[in-house]
């Protein structure tokens, strides 16, 4: 009787984070998305990744004269996953200080019955949704505008599915991460996720191999579980093609590593939120507005 | 003697609404990280692609300069045109329309504020950016200099006018929309490369965004013989002078016309 009632009582339990989740999601998405009709938000979410890859196209034929090489193909796959970062961590961060200064409604969240966590989760996830036609999108126009060496037989599924997933958790994490910042952070709170997405821009080798940097920020780079994804998705995707940022390391040691880093930040991620939760429930602050 | 009045209300509406840009953002030094390393985070990324390229010193002068550049667009936009989204979501947009002095010495406010602001900041990216890779200009001419920077710098902040007023229709689509003008404008600007890669028809219907042609002749200055330049210093100065009163007339009619418009359709303190 014990047994069946925990049984009965995990299942509701996973069954109520399941329902936070999805209506996180779908409140996430209609947030993102009902603004405007269904093309023009297509349009909104492809133009700008494809600025970025046309901007580094152009610096790449005004230096190379016309010239075609794998740099070609570095800076495609970086831009093209490059949104999912921006929808996803930098997502989750601005979409807590929106419901917490401009629609005050963190008050009302929390205190609900439900999880937060997979309530976050859940907003996290509509965002990168959002961001796959941009990925999509940036890769065709790479493949036939750009002539990247983007082929059916140079795509590895067992090196990119996982990757992709894994490197999604990863981004959700650092959303975590991001947003147990957020509580300790005054006045410049909106501008924090920006901060933190320009600091992996440089770092992460999304637009450069990160061999190109000091030796000091490969070592950091090499912390951060984006640039294993990076990594791994242009392996994944380019095959023998791809220019790397660790040609020593194999198809294995990348996505080990990248298990390994995403792992690690997860737990790393939640013990920083529960820590921030505490401190801000315990000084009354949770839903503090900042920008005065 | 009433003109005098007028003059004096709208001088002290201006100097009023540029205090808080001014004088209250620097009481918190944090700006200090946010307005200059973040942005030299970004334009640090683009010389290290340039490094990875194998390019000359010039390109990585032409970034730095595109890095500088992006803070004067990104106030524009981000402080300016979409200034009275905020200002109606925080409901002071309402406290602005009862004022006696109008919305135009609030815009000028908000644009002299933003520009000494911005301008900070922008010699700030420019000293520390230079100094980190170690790029070096020459500049013979620092008057005709000055004097594109000025014409652009109006003729930006009449454009920053002119969204203003469009913005001040809109909800959340203005957010959205500002967001879009980030990529796309630093493209076609050419603001981490020559106009000129874009091709001379590109660049010319790029012009329309005052930095395009303000960029390319600072670059010809700049680095004088190595630039492929869009067009002729003295041309693009021309251009320039004419964008700026036009973008200054049409803002204010404008101004005049979205005002009555958001009025009459109640929109002005519509937060949602």
């Amino acid at each position: 009787m014990g047994v069946r009632a925990v049984r009965v009582s995990s299942e509701r339990s996973l069954q109520r984070l399941w329902r936070t989740f999805a209506v996180a999601y779908w409140l996430g998405w209609q947030i993102e998305s009902n603004w405007t009709d269904p093309l023009l938000f297509l349009i909104y979410s492809v133009i700008r990744p494809l600025g970025g890859v046309l901007i580094l196209a152009v610096m790449f034929f005004v230096v190379a004269r016309g010239a075609r090489g794998p740099v070609l193909g570095f800076f495609v796959t970086g831009t093209a996953f490059w949104p999912f970062v921006v929808m996803a961590m930098q997502g989750m961060a601005m979409g807590v200080l929106a419901d917490r200064e401009h629609w005050k409604t963190l008050r009302y969240i929390y205190s609900a019955p439900i999880s937060y966590r997979a309530y976050l989760v859940g907003r996290s996830l509509a965002q990168a949704t959002s961001a796959l036609a941009a990925m999509a999108i940036t890769l065709l126009f790479g493949r036939w505008v750009l002539g990247i060496p983007l082929y059916f037989s140079t795509i590895r599924p067992l090196v990119l599915l996982p990757a992709f997933l894994l490197g999604i958790a990863g981004i959700v994490a650092m959303g975590l991460l991001i947003t147990s910042a957020l509580t300790w952070t005054s006045r410049e709170a909106w501008r924090l996720p920006e901060a933190v997405g320009a600091a992996l821009y440089l770092l992460c080798g999304v637009i450069f191999p990160t061999t190109v940097l000091p030796r000091g920020l490969q070592m950091l780079s090499m912390g951060i579980p984006l640039t294993w994804w990076l990594e791994a998705m242009r392996r994944g995707l380019l095959g023998e093609h791809a220019l790397l940022s660790f040609p020593w390391a194999s198809d294995a040691r990348v996505l080990g590593t990248l298990a390994m880093l995403v792992a690690v930040w997860i737990i790393g991620a939640g013990f920083a939120f529960t820590c921030a939760e505490f401190r801000a429930r315990a000084l009354g602050i949770l839903d503090q507005e900042t920008g005065h | 003697m009433r003109a005098g009045k007028k003059l004096t209300r709208v001088f002290r509406a201006m100097v009023g609404r540029s205090y808080p840009r001014i004088i209250g953002s620097n009481r918190d030094k944090s700006w200090l990280f946010y307005d200059t390393v973040l942005p030299l985070l970004g334009t640090v990324a683009f010389v290290y692609v340039y490094k990875a390229l194998g390019a000359p010193e010039r390109f990585i002068g032409y970034v730095i300069m595109g890095g500088a550049t992006t803070a004067f667009w990104m106030n524009v936009m981000w402080s300016m045109a979409a200034q009275f989204y905020w200002e109606k979501q925080g409901g002071n947009l309402e406290l602005y329309m009862m004022m006696p002095c109008g919305l135009t010495p609030i815009l000028l406010g908000m644009s002299l504020g933003g520009l000494v602001a911005t301008l900070l900041r922008a010699i700030l990216i420019v000293s520390l950016g230079s100094l980190l890779f170690h790029v070096s200009y020459t500049l013979p001419q620092v008057p005709l200099f000055l004097l594109i920077f000025t014409i652009t710098i109006i003729a930006l902040y009449g454009l920053g006018v002119v969204f203003a007023s469009l913005f001040l229709f809109w909800g959340r689509e203005a957010w959205h929309t500002v967001n879009l003008f980030m990529e796309p404008v630093f493209l076609a600007s050419g603001f981490y490369f020559p106009v000129r890669a874009l091709g001379f028809w590109v660049g010319l219907g790029a012009s329309i965004i005052p930095l395009t042609l303000g960029l390319d002749a600072m670059r010809q200055l700049l680095f004088a013989g190595m630039h492929p330049a869009l067009l002729p210093v003295e041309v693009e100065l021309a251009i320039l002078g004419f964008v700026a009163i036009l973008f200054i007339l049409l803002a204010r009619h404008l101004l005049q016309k979205m005002e009555y418009l958001a009025r009459r359709e109640g929109r002005l303190s519509l937060r949602f």
